[in-house]
């Protein structure tokens, strides 16, 4: 087998694999959610169905899928059948350029190169900004083509939530794309090489605070889930889906928190990386996976722990703090590395 | 906002206090009972289903079919007959009892001069039969094995019977319920 065809048939495997591997990895998300959520209220969460109520994400797959799905008489319909899409196509876009394992180097299967990465894309941070923004459209259309008061402020909240948080995440990123001197996923893992010391979240700790908080609010958690806010606007932008269309928003909201905690650990913690040397025994992927779920651990700590921000609150978090911090981060870090090196 | 409230938000202080709260949380042990697999044990006092007591020696109903339960019952869910035995004591020749309208307020038990009807610690009363829920005497005579473990003892003379083990002791504990499946 020649090494184009090679790689193609990795590049078919990968991602094929990786979408089924992050759906399955959704499910346990979902289940670990509701069980930590009844843990951190002394409860017990889902017990019935599986062995600690394991397979309960199935049964209420299997719930959604024999749903009626209603479709209100006086929605926009192509806009309303076309939201959850949105909503979920790009989450999945930005695992592309998601590296989980070493690139480039020596073959290492068959007597071919396997790159644990589906795209080396040159500016692959950019692409996911650019993913997170357009899947907040998903929110923005549902809450618009719903026909309903809730469902449109919660579109609408999800818009002046986005302006407020994306600057910020922005520019915290920009600190990071400034020390690997380059926008892609694969050179910053690349230059965090080393035990965990030698990675981002030490010398970027004030940009990586910014971008985690930034990512709740990209993620639409509480204490930022203005679009949902259940005690005021029902289920805000989801007030009118039911059944699947609905179940696609939802899986949507954990595949794009599986996938920023894959960024998060990508930019500030040595991604595939072990946190010492000598443990590189371990391959990669085991790493990321560790890192992701760890992650998703503290998102859903938070998430249990702190009430909803106010509306003006976000958007004074955002202006106010986040943006002058974030700028402040990338001027020095800018400083410091022409300096420095 | 003084220097300290920076310090304050700038180091999460606030926020990581309320983290360490939830974090205690999901470490303690749960307060959930998993009911039917788990029950409390109901307190000594606890008003479940009523029971008509029979004396323990003789066999006969305590009941002397005084109509006091059936007077003060706030809504009119006993309904008594009575006769006179040929030892010319007074007897109820029915005990019909309406649980569909009984509120278990227990005043029926306060009241009895004689301690023949009381409040059992047996809750579990739910039926797919309404006519489950029309307790007549030999039904009320039955529900004793529930009575109350203090009671129980009184109305067979001392010795506990069997049925009546799982008494109040430890009343509020968690009992895990014997043969029952999830």
């Amino acid at each position: 087998m020649s090494d184009p065809v090679a790689q193609l048939v990795f590049l078919i495997i990968k991602a094929v694999a990786m979408p089924l591997i992050i759906i399955t990895m959704v499910a346990f998300a979902i289940y670990f959610e509701r069980k930590f959520a009844g843990f951190f209220q002394a409860r017990v969460g889902p017990t019935y169905l599986g062995p600690w109520g394991s397979l309960q994400s199935f049964g209420d797959v299997f719930k959604l899928l024999s749903k009626e799905d209603v479709i209100p008489l006086r929605s926009d319909k192509p806009v309303f059948k076309l939201a959850p899409y949105i909503a979920f196509i790009p989450a999945f876009l930005v695992m592309a350029v998601l590296p989980f394992g070493p690139v480039g180097g020596e073959p290492n299967l068959f007597g071919h190169r396997f790159d644990y990465v589906i795209a080396d894309f040159d500016a692959g941070v950019v692409l996911f900004l650019a993913m997170g923004a357009i899947a907040v459209y998903g929110v923005v259309l549902a809450g618009w083509s719903s026909n309903s008061n809730y469902s449109l402020l919660g579109g609408l909240r999800a818009g002046a939530q986005m302006i407020s948080y994306e600057l910020a995440m922005g520019f915290s990123v920009a600190g990071v794309m400034v020390m690997a001197g380059s926008m892609s996923l694969v050179e910053i893992v690349d230059g965090q090489k080393g035990a965990f010391w030698d990675w981002y979240w030490i010398p970027q700790i004030v940009g990586g605070i910014v971008f985690f908080i930034a990512s709740i609010a990209e993620l639409n958690r509480t204490p930022f889930d203005l679009a949902e806010a259940e005690q005021e606007l029902v289920a805000g932008h989801l007030t009118e889906y039911s059944g699947m269309r609905w179940g696609m928003f939802y899986l949507a909201e954990y595949v794009n928190m599986i996938v920023v905690s894959g960024i998060v650990s990508t930019l500030y913690f040595g991604g595939w990386r072990a946190p010492f040397e000598s443990w590189n025994v371990i391959p990669g992927p085991i790493w990321l996976l560790l890192k992701i779920c760890a992650l998703i651990f503290i998102y859903m700590w938070i998430r249990w722990t702190i009430f909803r921000y106010r509306y003006s609150q976000l958007m004074s978090i955002g202006w106010k703090v986040l943006l002058p911090l974030a700028l402040a981060n990338l001027a020095v870090t800018a400083v410091v590395v022409s300096v420095v090196g | 906002m003084g220097l300290v409230d920076v310090i304050k938000k700038g180091a999460f202080v606030d926020i990581l206090r309320g983290m360490s709260v939830t974090g205690t949380y999901f470490a303690v042990d749960k307060v959930t009972v998993e009911y039917p697999r788990e029950k409390l044990q109901t307190y000594p006092r606890f008003r479940g289903v009523q029971a008509l007591l029979a004396d323990p020696e003789t066999g006969e109903i305590k009941c002397v079919a005084c109509m006091l339960c059936a007077t003060v019952c706030p809504s009119r869910c006993i309904s008594i007959t009575g006769e006179e035995t040929s030892e010319g004591h007074s007897r109820p020749a029915t005990f019909d009892l309406d649980l569909s309208r009984c509120v278990f307020c227990g005043l029926c038990e306060e009241v009895c001069p004689e301690a023949a009807i009381v409040m059992t610690r047996h809750y579990e009363l739910a039926t797919f039969d309404k006519d489950d829920f029309y307790l007549d005497k030999e039904k009320l005579l039955a529900n004793q094995v529930h009575a109350h473990k203090e009671l129980y003892r009184q109305a067979a003379g001392g010795a506990a019977l069997p049925g009546a083990a799982a008494g109040p002791n430890g009343a509020g504990g968690r009992v895990h319920a014997e043969g029952s499946e999830r």
